[in-house]
């Protein structure tokens, strides 16, 4: 790394929210590293200090509870979650997400948190985390809140973290277990890539829902449709949603042709 | 700078390191085990790729800061008194390896792979190796050395050859 910055590691929660606090301006929290050491590389962010959250205790536990559902610490890694008997049984969808998240060594260090804060269109956990009504709990010097994903994002690379806020915990409520559906993710290449467009149908016993990854400034959630709807509306309904845009890895027309193109085929294939 | 401690390869290390510096360019350059390669820098190749705790992971995107206490495995640790692992030797025997430079981080996460599956598919293969970039041998003789390992020789010849 050819710029030179400090390196903390708190073992507890509160130690993390007082050096954040100390660092509001020049301080950025490292999880896996797979977005942010590119980035500090590339010359793109310059922080004075760097606060790693995984030493945090605990904050790699992934369990589940009837109660609680299933709560992901900060430090819960991608291939954490595919490794959990229960994520793959109560939530087939995230880890349909999850499998299709970049290559095997990244997966051992990206986090589920990671992938969130960071704020890209093309994150591929957050189609999973909308559609499961999942909410992150945020702590900071001025107490604890929680916030549904549905909300969490407010555009590339935004979210509604404040300075000195940091993602303690995800939580998928227990109702959401047993929700059954596909992620359909277009790439360039066979292999890892980030996604030219990504779409989950979701089915719960409320409904049909869409989560849709790399269409808009953020990703977006569809709910609220039924089977009598019929898929033709399902997909008026989604590309109402959506505003893709022309970029390096495709058009905008393209990303919404193959939107609707996935939203057919994920209609007949989950019933 | 910090003092850190590391097991690579079994042997314990304690060094003074920049608190910037990468995993790779501590294993590389203050540890002198070149065989650990760098290519993009940016987690996409897999050059770097080393066992962490237990698990594969791109070297250039983890800091020698966060490895403190970490037990590593490389390349160098791979042959024994005996000669090369069997996984070098397979790739040894199947002309796996052309000129070499992704060799070290594809047999790494070949061994993560046989940990976990020891009759993988060619699609469990591929998958395992795909944020291993390779651009001269090709991948198809990588994935027929895991074959002939694995016992799955009769497999081989169902790849086409590119
Ligand atoms: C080669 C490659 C391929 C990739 N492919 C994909 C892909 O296919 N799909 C995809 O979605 N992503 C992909 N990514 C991006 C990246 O791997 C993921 O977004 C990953 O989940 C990020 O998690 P991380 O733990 O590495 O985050 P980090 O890089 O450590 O952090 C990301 C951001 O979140 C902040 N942050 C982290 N944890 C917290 C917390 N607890 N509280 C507050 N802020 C926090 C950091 O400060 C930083 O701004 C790829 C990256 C690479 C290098």
């Amino acid at each position: 790394m050819l710029y030179e910055f400090r390196y903390r590691a708190p073992k507890t929660a509160s130690e993390m929210i007082r050096l954040l606090d100390d660092h509001r301006d020049d301080g950025k929290i490292l999880a896996g590293g797979t977005d942010l050491l590119p980035n500090i590389r590339d010359g793109n962010i310059r922080p004075a200090v760097v606060i790693d959250a995984k030493k945090i205790q605990s904050a790699d536990s992934i369990a589940w509870s009837a109660s609680e559902g299933l709560v992901m610490g900060n430090a819960v890694t991608i291939n954490d979650v595919l490794r959990c008997r229960e994520a793959r049984e109560l939530f087939p969808v995230l880890c349909d997400c999850a499998r299709q998240l970049a290559s095997h060594q990244i997966r051992n260090r990206a986090t589920v948190a990671g992938n969130v804060v960071n704020a890209s269109p093309c994150a591929d956990m957050a189609p999973a985390l909308l559609c499961l009504d999942a909410f992150a709990v945020l702590e900071s010097a001025s107490g604890t809140r929680q916030v549904p994903f549905s909300e969490f994002f407010t555009g590339v690379k935004h979210t509604v973290l404040k300075a000195g806020e940091f993602l303690e915990k995800i939580i998928i409520p227990a109702s959401a277990a047993g929700a059954r559906g596909y992620y359909l993710k277009l790439k360039r290449i066979a292999g890892h890539d980030l996604g030219i467009i990504g779409v989950l149908m979701v089915r719960r016993n409320n409904g049909i829902r869409f989560g849709v990854s790399s269409a808009a400034p953020t990703p977006v959630l569809v709910d609220g449709m039924l089977d009598k709807d019929g898929v033709d509306a399902a997909i008026v309904k989604v590309l109402a949603a959506i505003k893709p845009i022309d970029d390096i890895r495709a058009s905008g027309e393209y990303r919404a042709f193959m939107a609707s193109t996935y939203i057919r085929r994920l209609w007949q294939e989950i019933k | 700078m910090m003092k850190i401690k590391v097991t690579v390869n079994g042997l314990e290390y304690e060094r003074d390191v920049a608190e910037h510096r990468t995993l790779l360019h501590f294993i590389r350059d203050d540890l002198g085990l070149s065989g650990t390669k760098e290519g993009c820098g940016m987690g996409e190749c897999g050059a770097c790729t080393v066992f962490l705790n237990g698990k594969v992971v791109n070297a250039c995107l983890v800091l020698a800061a966060e490895a403190d206490g970490a037990s590593i495995e490389t390349i160098e640790g791979q042959a024994g008194s005996f000669g090369l692992s069997d996984i070098q030797k397979a790739f040894e025997k199947n002309h796996a390896v052309q000129c070499g430079f992704c060799t070290p981080g594809m047999v790494m996460s070949v061994k993560e792979l046989l940990r976990h599956n020891g009759k993988p598919t060619p699609e469990a293969i591929k998958e395992a190796i795909e944020g291993n970039f390779c651009r001269c041998t090709g991948y198809t003789q990588i994935i027929e050395a895991v074959l002939d390992l694995t016992g799955q020789g009769d497999l081989k010849g169902e790849l086409k050859h590119v």
